[in-house]
């Protein structure tokens, strides 16, 4: 049987394709059209999720939609009924996409898809705790689901058993956590449903003295459920989220760009101090109330790591699991695994597992190098593995930054070792050479270390046995205090990494250039940046890769078992700097 | 032929401005005319009632949480609602 999951129309569009419970290729749009966060309907995701299957539209049998279109489309016209007459401008530029496109996805995917078969729409918090239980390992876990918004659901939490999910409780919109971190996101300079994470890395550097604050914005209950003091808000009727009472309590919105003030940083810990009390409050709640010890979590808010690093040591559950695209990208593997394991009953088993997130596109060795000579790109090929693993490994040691194309691209929004920048953690001006000759991104900002998983637990303070989310770098710990200045560049001011943890057989590769690195270096830990410059999304393809290394100041690019240098190479008129976005 | 060629393109570009211009114009009156009569109306009329369509206000309930209410059968799925 095979499932075609889809999820767009709101941020991250995504397609996947599920064959007989496994999860054979799945990627967000944005890889493909560039636009980042692209949230059109997945037309390129989904070919490519057929090339990748061998199959054509017509062998689906069921397509699976990641929410219901007309109960979101209810909710947004009860915002402008309550909101009349101040949610003209909103209803003026949203209703026209609605109609035209939203609410006709059935007619979308049999016109222009071609599709004739069965569509099934999943409520969209039901496909966030499918996409994370039904591909876990666990026979049966608590769900705890928490993202800006649904349908109206904001939160929500249940339990899942074999093949079935149930959500008990729910938060409704206009109540959001999510919302009220993005509130704080765009308060704080930065761009919505995308730049939340930096406001998590900035949290360290400041003080939570707005906490009081933030607590009269939200009334947070003993059982971690809340409400929102909307008269702080006006994201339910305009397009910019925080109201004038916040900014009178918080001060003037930055200006993006602008200095980032320790005014910032302390507002910034003061909201993560609310949240990981929101979700540790909520979690230990709903132990209580299953006594279950596995946990699976799923929703923006769950790409919170920090939080999530202090999950196992605030509550009592015992072992989690969280998706690699746990936003709304994920919620295409969630639709297609609700289809196949709940409504059809199928079973669960060990390949149906998503242990690993290279499912995205690849390309043979032919591929490549009719890429390279194509465009007559000068490189060198290497004779063997061996070769490739200790020349990159001589490389990086060298304080060369290195761009690594090797296999399937991820799934998600972290790059895992398929797409990445590589470079060393140990010379303490790395963080400002990647910076200045690459990301261009800003400097409160930590690069984050990946580490193989049997050496995870002698620098880092992980949790035991180590959750398989930190294979996907959803969780953050502390670093060992001893190991911190030997590993400056990798080591946030507050002594923590946002560590991934390797298993050779997710990518063996990668787990042996860590390995070497350490052989050479006496530190088996390597930088891991994702493969693109501020604003573009993680490269996909050898031309993206090629286009972002000469454009910046990427040394040389190991792509496949070739290497390209930049200096070996006409610099094309690429201006990475010009196009270093938000 | 060139002078031609570069005429017609631009006249059409022109048309094609104009056109744009047009629709926004017809869309923003359609557009606030529903709002007005659609929205507006029903929104003053249930207001009058006591209807709220959001739950702006808090409670000072002890708990947050609500039940869900849907448990929905496999039927309901081919549904968009």
């Amino acid at each position: 049987m095979i499932v075609l999951g889809i999820a767009c129309y709101y941020h991250d569009s995504s397609a996947c394709i599920m064959v007989d419970g496994k999860v054979l290729a799945a990627a967000e749009e944005e890889r493909f059209t560039r636009k980042k966060h692209d949230f059109g309907f997945p037309f390129k995701a989904i070919e490519y999720c057929l090339k990748e299957a061998g199959i054509t539209i017509k062998e689906v049998s069921y397509i699976g939609f990641y929410e219901k279109p007309l109960i979101k489309f209810e909710r947004v016209l009860c915002q402008h009924l309550e909101m009349f007459p101040r949610s003209f401008p909103t209803f003026f530029k949203a209703i026209p996409s609605w109609i035209n496109e939203k609410v006709r996805v059935r007619k979308t995917i049999r016109r222009k898809l071609g599709y004739m078969g069965d569509i099934l729409f999943i409520d969209h918090h039901l496909a966030h705790a499918a996409s994370s239980f039904l591909v876990s390992p666990f026979k049966e876990a608590a769900i705890f689901t928490i993202d800006g918004v649904g349908e109206w659901e904001t939160a929500t939490y249940g339990f899942a058993s074999g093949n079935d999910i149930t959500l008990k409780k729910e938060i409704n919109f206009p109540h959001s956590l999510g919302l009220l971190y993005s509130t704080a996101t765009a308060h704080l300079g930065f761009s919505v449903n995308n730049s939340e994470y930096k406001v998590m890395g900035m949290a360290p550097y400041g003080v939570p003295r707005y906490y009081n604050d933030f607590k009269k914005i939200i009334d947070i209950r003993d059982d971690g459920s809340f409400e929102l003091d909307m008269s702080y808000f006006v994201y339910h009727y305009k397009e910019r989220m925080p109201s004038k009472k916040y900014i009178a309590l918080f001060g003037p919105i930055r200006r993006p760009e602008s200095d980032v003030t320790q005014h910032h940083k302390d507002l910034a810990a003061s909201l993560q101090k609310v949240t990981e009390e929101v979700v540790f409050k909520a979690l230990n709640h709903i132990f209580r109330e299953y006594k279950c010890e596995n946990l699976c979590m799923a929703g923006g808010v769950a790409l919170n790591s920090v939080a999530n690093g202090k999950i196992m040591r605030n509550t009592p559950f015992k072992s989690i699991y969280i998706v690699p695209p746990a936003g709304d990208g994920g919620c295409s593997v969630g639709a297609a695994a609700y289809v196949y394991f709940t409504l059809m009953k199928n079973k669960r088993d060990k390949d149906s597992v998503l242990d690993s997130s290279y499912l995205g596109p690849g390309f043979s060795t032919e591929e490549v190098k009719k890429f390279l000579d194509k465009n007559k790109i000068k490189f060198s090929t290497f004779r063997s593995e061996d070769e490739l693993i200790k020349a990159t490994v001589k490389h990086i040691y060298e304080n060369k930054v290195v761009g690594w194309f090797q296999g399937r691209m991820e799934f998600g929004p972290r790059a895992l070792g398929s797409r990445s920048i590589l470079s060393n953690p140990c010379n303490p001006k790395m963080q400002d050479i990647l910076n200045l000759k690459v990301k261009h991104r800003e400097k409160f900002r930590p690069f984050a270390p990946v580490v193989c998983i049997e050496d995870a637990n002698k620098y880092f303070e992980c949790d035991s046995p180590i959750p398989m989310p930190t294979d996907f770098m959803l969780m953050v710990y502390p670093i060992r205090k001893e190991f911190r200045p030997l590993i400056p560049a990798v080591t946030h001011v507050d002594g923590s990494g946002r560590l991934q943890t390797v298993r050779r057989y997710q990518n063996p590769k990668y787990y042996e250039l860590i390995k070497e690195f350490g052989k050479l270096s006496g530190m088996p830990i390597l930088i891991n940046t994702s493969f693109n410059i501020r604003g573009e999304p993680i490269v996909c393809t050898p031309y993206d890769a090629y286009k972002c290394m000469m454009g910046t100041g990427i040394d040389c690019l190991v792509m496949d078992k070739f290497l390209i240098r930049r200096e070996d190479n006409l610099r094309d008129a690429w201006d990475s700097e010009q196009f270093a976005k938000d | 032929m060139s002078y031609l060629a570069n005429f017609f393109k631009g006249f059409v570009a022109g048309f094609k401005h104009f056109g744009q211009g047009i629709t926004n114009i017809v869309n923003f009156i359609l557009t606030l005319v529903i709002y007005i009569i659609g929205v507006g109306l029903t929104s003053i009329v249930a207001k009058a009632f006591g209807k709220h369509f959001l739950s702006l206000r808090k409670t000072n309930k002890k708990s947050a949480w609500s039940a869900k209410n849907s448990h929905p059968k496999p039927d309901d799925f081919y549904r968009q609602f």
